[in-house]
């Protein structure tokens, strides 16, 4: 479980987070959502400690990540998985070196089982016959696939997905959320989704924080988004038509 | 008053690049590495230029010893002394601060906007380590060697060339390179390729690993990159040549 607890965050004295808290729990997906700007990456980041909060506390299972040293930060990053925008593949290691990377770095594996692990990652996000490819050389579908089987090859127990469907068709799209669910679940992870792409949240949106502005707008699960009255909330989801008369015919049901 | 932010920011990321690394297997095999694609991979473009420049050297040296009151070996004294003391050094330097720098620069740049540094500090890695250490030790180690291929290739240029347009015989010219040879010269310039070879790769390291934004500006941090580090190789060509004559 992750908690974030009055984050507050500016650039420049230009306030881009302004008291959020949250709890994210753990096996679900949980989702911030909100408009380009609004500062989902911005509070993702700070979560994971890219950028430092001016204030507030984010807790990882009770520990306060804000108060940690280098140190105790480093080892806590090793029970981290993240999957960026791009995939941030390694442009200059083939895809199975990219997901034993991690395994490299920080286990002490022998070879054999190192090759056992990046295997049933590969498997586990249905990439077959690309392991001595490079990343320029496969798709941003199978890019992204191969970002997860990364972020999990050491068994993370907190997952984080900056938008990880941006840029996708939304039949890759979909294959993505189910994966992203289904390695939620099964290995009972805190995962932490940033997206605004709508079949994501009505998908597998458990749990869903909705941030305009840098506030925290609105929290509740895919069925609680159809039945807010939240003006802001209803405007960004249901801008689309479509979206519009999906709710309309869920509601009459 | 950005410049002293930079320089601050400079030693900062050292202070970040020279902390113990997470795994030493993994970085020996880096400076494995680098030293192939940054020092192997300059032999080519290092040999080319030394040949054409010890070629002009010596007519250069020629054209401005043509009095018969001054032995003709001058001409290959000429030519070694320039080529050990500056040319295979200062100048060669330059030339690589373009060719390894702005390699660097784009390389940690472009891993910068695309997120690949944030991945590597996310799974907990020393990513101004991993990154910048290997390129460091792979081109202060290389530059010596580089620089003494330099001369080498730099004197058979002027073998060639001197004897071909008749500046100077063969047997005048090979005498003239040994004449008066002093190889304190030589110390003295490798001790300058290594401290050449740590400004080439840490200042274009600290320029793409600072980089913000895309691909336009991974071009101008490497333009910026190759600016600066040519004018730390003259500063400290300057200092170097004075504490150590």
């Amino acid at each position: 479980m992750i908690e974030v607890r009055n984050i507050y965050k500016s650039f420049e004295n230009k306030d881009v987070l302004k008291n959020i808290s949250k709890v994210f729990n753990e096996g679900e997906t949980n989702l911030i959502i909100g408009r380009s700007g609004s500062g989902k990456t911005v509070l993702l980041k700070s979560i994971v400690g890219l950028h430092e909060v001016d204030q507030g506390q984010i807790l990882y299972d009770g520990r306060d990540f804000t108060k940690m040293n280098p140190k105790l930060r480093k080892k806590l990053r090793q029970e981290m998985g993240m999957v960026f925008q791009g995939g941030a593949l390694f442009d200059s290691l083939t895809v199975e070196e990219n997901v034993r990377f991690p395994l490299d770095m920080f286990s002490e594996m022998s070879g054999v089982e190192k090759q056992k692990q990046v295997d049933f990652c590969l498997e586990r996000v249905n990439i077959r016959d690309a392991n001595k490819l490079y990343p320029s050389e496969i798709s941003g579908g199978m890019q992204k696939r191969v970002a997860i089987a990364r972020a999990i090859v050491l068994n993370p127990k907190y997952l984080f997905c900056d938008e990880p469907n941006s840029g996708l068709d939304p039949e890759t799209s979909l294959v993505i959320d189910k994966l992203v669910r289904s390695i939620t679940v099964d290995l009972k992870i805190t995962t932490i989704i940033n997206t605004h792409d709508m079949n994501s949240v009505m998908e597998i949106g458990d749990n869903i924080l909705f941030i305009s502005d840098g506030e925290m707008c609105w929290e509740g699960n895919r069925k609680e988004i159809l039945h807010s009255t939240n003006q802001k909330l209803q405007e960004f989801v249901f801008a689309n038509k479509q979206y519009q008369r999906i709710r309309d015919d869920k509601i009459k049901e | 008053m950005k410049s002293l932010e930079q320089v601050g920011k400079y030693f900062e990321l050292l202070v970040r690049v020279f902390s113990k690394p997470e795994r030493h297997s993994i970085y020996v095999r880096q400076v494995f590495n680098e030293i192939d694609n940054l020092g192997v991979n300059s032999v080519g473009i290092v040999t080319v230029i030394s040949i054409f420049m010890g070629g002009i050297m010596t007519l250069q040296v020629a054209y401005n010893l043509q009095n018969p009151l001054l032995p003709i070996y001058l001409i290959g004294l000429g030519t070694r002394d320039t080529l050990i003391l500056e040319f295979s050094s200062t100048i060669l330097a330059l030339i690589m601060a373009g060719k390894i720098g702005s390699n660097i620069t784009s390389e940690i740049g472009s891993m910068k906007v695309t997120e690949q540094i944030d991945s590597l500090e996310i799974m907990g890695v020393n990513s101004a380590s991993y990154l910048i250490l290997p390129k460091i030790i792979a081109v202060v180690l290389m530059f010596p060697v580089l620089y003494i291929i330099s001369v080498f290739f730099g004197l058979i240029g002027g073998l060639i060339v001197g004897p071909a347009v008749g500046a100077v015989t063969a047997t005048d010219y090979l005498n003239g390179i040994q004449y008066l040879f002093n190889s304190y010269y030589v110390t003295y310039s490798l001790i300058k390729c290594l401290v050449f070879g740590f400004l080439i790769s840490s200042i274009s390291a600290f320029f793409g690993y600072t980089v913000e934004g895309g691909a336009f500006d991974v071009g101008t941090a490497s333009t910026r990159a190759v600016v600066n580090t040519n004018i730390m190789i003259l500063v400290w060509d300057l200092i170097l040549t004075q504490l150590l004559f």
